[in-house]
């Protein structure tokens, strides 16, 4: 009986939601819909479906969307402004089959093309989109493709809207022969010309994403996102495994395998796009026209070091010691990491990204340690390859591109010593950063948090201002190596310390270092250091950011050329 | 007053008259069929008959045995509620001969009313508005063709002696009035044996709207406003309401006027009610009279106040209507929903069968009408209606709000009812508006079967 009465409430209460509801029934009904998941045969409902993003809500494998309902779950309701709706290519080759073909892809998608173009907004924020729809020919790129994404690349760059393009392709398209594969080249050239006019894009490759588009604008973001267990790849498994005779491993070409990489910033679940691209959208948004309004520093000048030397060491190397993302967590606001050096892989032990000091966007790049021996051993304690630093030249680029201040935490005991650290050009590496860092025409402030390990810190350790935790040192090698090396005992470490005069303290009187803030012993972070550091970063770029450009690079160039000057 | 009424029907309209003459301190003796012998108005009268057999044409339509069991059980009168006898002039006739009150018109008003084309006749004399037709039968194709081009098509071709659709054509083209004519008196013929035939326009898509009257035997005749029972399947009503939201006043005075002057000039004594159809543009035509009791009447109760049922016991009694036309007062909105023992989802097949639980509707105006209990056995030889909810609110909004809540309430357990198509009728845009008319049924009932079909699809896989 109580089932009964129930079921009873329950039907008045479904007829109510459904009267009340500004669907159609028909749109009611599909959203009830009983779907069954082809990869963990879970049973939901097409509306459980929807509102899960088109993930399975029970193994999480994420389904194939169409552009509208991508554009459904990405932008802001109704925001959407379609354009170039009508663009249709035609058959330039008379490639037989190939108009019925396309007619009956038209029916079936019930789109013209394979990409629906627009504005929008995601989160508030105006933003052009592509969004690529493979139940159309797979995706593939022929000339309507090509030409719709150009357009709107062009229209992005006129309005000076950041752009999204989100990828699914099969590649080029076959029927249209060489026209399709020109399409690559040409929404690259327009990309080409986006760029140079300063503004954001973002690629966002979906499942699958493969040949042409990925060999084209798919892997031209500023920003390169990889949704969760998406294929993406040049040559397609089937055809690489065929060549060279070999199974692939498993994961191999997934968003994940290019993340490891180094090809893509960042992986996200469906359900986390929309709002990663609102906070990267609200990241770009002031090209640097705001200024940080703190402007005072009450960094007090500090008495001269009554530590011993190699007490600070002790304290610098402490495994308790905050870490770069404790500072990056008390100091910046909506840190978004980004990831890999496009070149060869992901770099753990750097840690880099945007995110907003005071209210500006800044870059962020630091060395990274662990907190734990697992994290430690991913991140070699803190001891960066070659392609950390190149992901770090990476992101100084990408500062100077978005005109946004660098802040960068230091904290190493040097470049790995590895072997294959010396195949991929370590030495190189690091002389890029420092080539780069020269030259570029935003403020870059360094905070020194722990460990200056030689070059390797030096790498991300100079610009225009540098701060140093009054714990943390800055050295030319460590003290056991400089023991062994000039006296052969690398247990007169101790003694080395203080000879090598490598503690915050020392630099300052050297000259090298501006400021030094004051710790308070064993506290971690306390907010009174949060505050001194903070107050002191502020004034500092707030009188960095007044400077032009070009006195910016003269005047870190002169920084460098008075190192030693008064000693001599 | 009556001493002993006969109560000449069954289920909730048995009970309405039984309550109604127990509240006035009068004798009721019921009769049943075998199939009611557990009936509530078997219970509740102060004695009751066995009269036949389940099927109606042995026991409710049995004239010479209720006369027999009036007169055996010293009933002065008989109260034939609605459908069964209570339009047949025969036993209206029957029962003056035999000195028993029939609670209706004389049989010379029920016949004259019940002749179509003579009920007609009498309201075109009388003044009030009739759909353009022929005047009298049309007895031949000429006649018929002339009419047609007369009034205009699309024109409706009637069986006199018709009802219920049968001996009835839609023309709408001229060519296919010969054919039409012939096939509509071939099937009088059939059905009623008497193939003549009139001839009225078709107003398509009206509204159905009908004033109560009351008529006593001192020459007082008065109204009590009209009902809008709009709302119908196959002629069924579902729903109807009090007032009709949809009409200016000045139609409704002139509604009043009509329906007055329609009672008097049939000489009509009782209760009864005249039906309407109105267009578009508010126009209005006599369509029939009911010479009866009718389902909808709660609604015109609650409006006015008035005691139809008790009136209809004091007119028989020879004692004047107890209010005057000036004293009665129209206030607030009533809707009246039927409730059947049908599945609409199965093109509201009937569902007889044992009611294992029931719950009725209560609260402030929530008035509920049946003859059905926890445990009864509904059957399939009568009519499928169980029960008649009645709300009455300030406003209309408030009525619907009403009775939407009253149907929530209402549980049936056993059988299948309307009980949610009628909630979803009252969530109907359409029906908001309140200037729905005939076509509603025909042209909401899939968009609402489906609304109740996907809300139950929903709340199965919800489970």
């Amino acid at each position: 009986m109580e089932k009964f009465l129930k079921d009873r409430m329950n039907l008045i209460k479904t007829i109510k939601s459904i009267v009340r509801s500004d669907k159609t029934i028909d749109d009611i009904k599909k959203d009830h819909e009983l779907l069954e998941c082809k990869n963990c045969q879970g049973k939901y409902t097409y509306k459980k479906l929807k509102d899960n993003y088109f993930v399975c809500p029970g193994c999480g494998d994420h389904k194939y969307i169409g552009a509208y309902e991508r554009i459904e779950i990405t932008c802001d309701e109704g925001s959407f402004k379609e354009m170039h709706k009508g663009i249709k290519g035609f058959d330039p080759l008379q490639f037989p089959e190939y108009k019925k073909k396309i007619k009956d892809a038209r029916k079936n998608a019930k789109l013209n093309e394979a990409v629906v173009i627009g504005t929008c907004k995601i989160k508030g924020k105006k933003a052009f989109i592509c969004v690529m729809d493979n139940r159309f020919m797979m995706a593939s790129m022929g000339m309507a493709v090509g030409e719709k994404i150009a357009k709107g690349i062009e229209f992005a760059r006129k309005k000076n809207l950041p752009l999204i393009i989100f990828s699914t392709s099969g590649g080029a398209r076959m029927q249209e022969g060489i026209v399709s594969l020109m399409q690559m080249a040409k929404t690259s050239a327009a990309l080409s010309k986006f760029s140079e006019s300063g503004n954001l894009y973002i690629s966002v490759l979906t499942h699958p994403t493969t040949g042409g588009v990925t060999a084209s604008f798919a892997s031209l973001g500023d920003i390169q996102i990889g949704e969760r267990g998406s294929l993406i790849g040049f040559t397609g498994p089937r055809v690489i495994s065929q060549t060279i005779g070999e199974e692939l491993p498993e994961g191999f070409q997934s968003a994940e395998f290019l993340y490891e990489k180094g090809f893509l910033d960042m992986v996200l679940e469906r359900k986390n796009i929309r709002g990663v691209l609102g906070r990267l959208l609200e990241l770009h948004l002031n090209k640097g026209k705001i200024e940080i309004s703190s402007v005072k520093s009450e960094a007090k000048e500090l008495a001269d070091d009554e530590m011993e030397a190699y007490k600070r060491v002790e304290l610098a190397r402490a495994s308790d010691r905050p870490t770069s993302k404790d500072y990056i967590d008390s100091l910046i606001d909506d840190f978004v990491e980004l990831s890999g050096d496009r070149l060869f892989g992901e770099d753990y032990s750097i840690v880099g990204g945007v995110g907003k000091f005071k209210g500006v966007s800044v870059t962020v790049i630091g060395h990274r340690k662990g907190k734990s021996l697992d994290e430690n051993l991913k991140c070699r304690f803190g001891m960066p390859n070659p392609e950390g630093y190149r992901k770090a030249r990476r992101l100084m680029l990408q500062a100077e591109k978005f005109n946004r201040p660098i802040i960068t935490f230091v904290d190493t005991p040097g470049a790995y010593p590895g072997k294959e650290a010396e195949e991929r050009g370590q030495g190189s590496a690091i002389a890029e950063c420092l080539l780069t860092l020269s030259g570029l025409t935003v403020p870059v402030v360094n905070i020194f948090i722990g460990e200056g390990g030689s070059g390797g810190a030096l790498a991300i350790g100079f610009g225009d201002s540098m701060i140093m935790m009054e714990n943390s040192i800055f050295s030319i090698l460590s003290p056991e190596g400089f023991a062994s090396i000039l006296w052969k005992d690398a247990k007169r470490w101790k003694e080395a310390c203080e000879d090598m005069k490598l503690t915050a303290y020392s630099m300052k009187s050297l000259g090298v270092c501006d400021y030094v803030i004051e710790e308070a012993a064993g506290e971690g972070l306390s907010s009174k250091v949060v505050k001194d550091l903070e107050k002191t970063v502020a004034y500092e770029l707030s009188l960095l950011m007044k400077q032009k450009k070009s006195e910016l690079v003269n005047n870190r160039y002169k920084r460098l050329k008075n190192i030693g000057k008064d000693l001599t | 007053m009556l001493k002993k009424v006969l109560v000449a029907n069954r289920g909730e309209i048995a009970l309405r008259i039984i309550r109604e003459c127990k509240d006035n301190n009068i004798e009721t003796v019921s009769v049943y069929s075998t199939e009611d012998k557990e009936s509530l108005h078997v219970l509740m009268a102060n004695k009751s008959v066995c009269i036949g057999p389940p099927s109606p044409n042995e026991s409710y339509l049995n004239k010479e045995a209720l006369i027999q069991v009036a007169l055996a059980t010293g009933c002065d009168s008989i109260h034939p509620g609605f459908g069964f006898l209570s339009e047949s002039a025969d036993f209206s006739q029957m029962c003056e001969d035999n000195n028993i009150i029939f609670i209706g018109p004389k049989a010379d008003v029920i016949d004259k009313m019940g002749n179509k084309s003579e009920a007609r006749r009498t309201m075109i004399e009388a003044g009030v508005p009739v759909v353009k037709g022929s005047e009298g039968t049309v007895n031949c194709v000429l006649d018929a063709k002339n009419i047609a081009k007369d009034i205009g098509l699309p024109i409706l071709i009637k069986a006199s002696a018709g009802g219920g659709g049968r001996g009835m054509r839609i023309v709408r083209e001229e060519e296919d009035i010969e054919k039409l004519f012939f096939e509509a008196k071939s099937e009088a013929e059939a059905a009623f044996g008497d193939g003549s035939l009139y001839i009225e326009k078709l107003i398509e898509n009206p509204k159905h709207i009908e004033v109560q009257v009351l008529a006593d035997n001192h020459g007082n005749i008065i109204h009590l406003g009209e009902r809008n029972c709009s709302i119908q399947r196959k002629n069924q009503k579902l729903l109807e309401e009090a007032p009709a939201f949809c009409l200016s006043n000045s139609t409704k005075d002139n509604l009043y006027e009509a329906a007055v002057m329609a009672a008097r000039s049939a000489n009509y004594r009782g209760a009864g009610t005249i039906e309407f159809v109105v267009d578009e543009k508010e126009n209005f035509y006599f369509i029939e009279m009911n010479t009866r009791i009718q389902v909808e009447h709660p609604v015109t109760e609650m409006i006015t106040g008035v005691n139809i049922v008790k009136e209809q016991l004091r007119i028989a009694s020879n004692l004047p209507i107890s209010v005057k036309q000036e004293e009665v007062k129209m206030e607030g909105y009533a809707i009246e929903c039927r409730i059947c023992a049908e599945n609409p989802s199965e093109n509201f097949r009937p569902s007889p069968g044992t009611i294992e639980f029931l719950h009725l509707p209560c609260g402030n105006d929530v008035r509920v009408e049946t003859g059905v209990y926890n445990g009864c056995n509904i059957s399939p030889y009568y009519d499928s209606m169980i029960a008649k909810i009645i709300v009455h609110d300030s406003t209309r909004i408030k009525a619907v709000r009403k009775m939407r809540r009253a149907l929530e309430e209402m549980v049936v357990r056993g059988i299948d009812t309307n009980i949610a198509l009628q909630h979803v009728i009252l969530y109907n845009k359409e029906f908001l508006r309140g200037h729905y008319n005939t076509s509603f049924m025909d042209s909401q009932l899939e968009d609402m079967l489906k609304l109740l079909n996907t809300a139950k699809d929903i709340r199965e896989l919800e489970m």
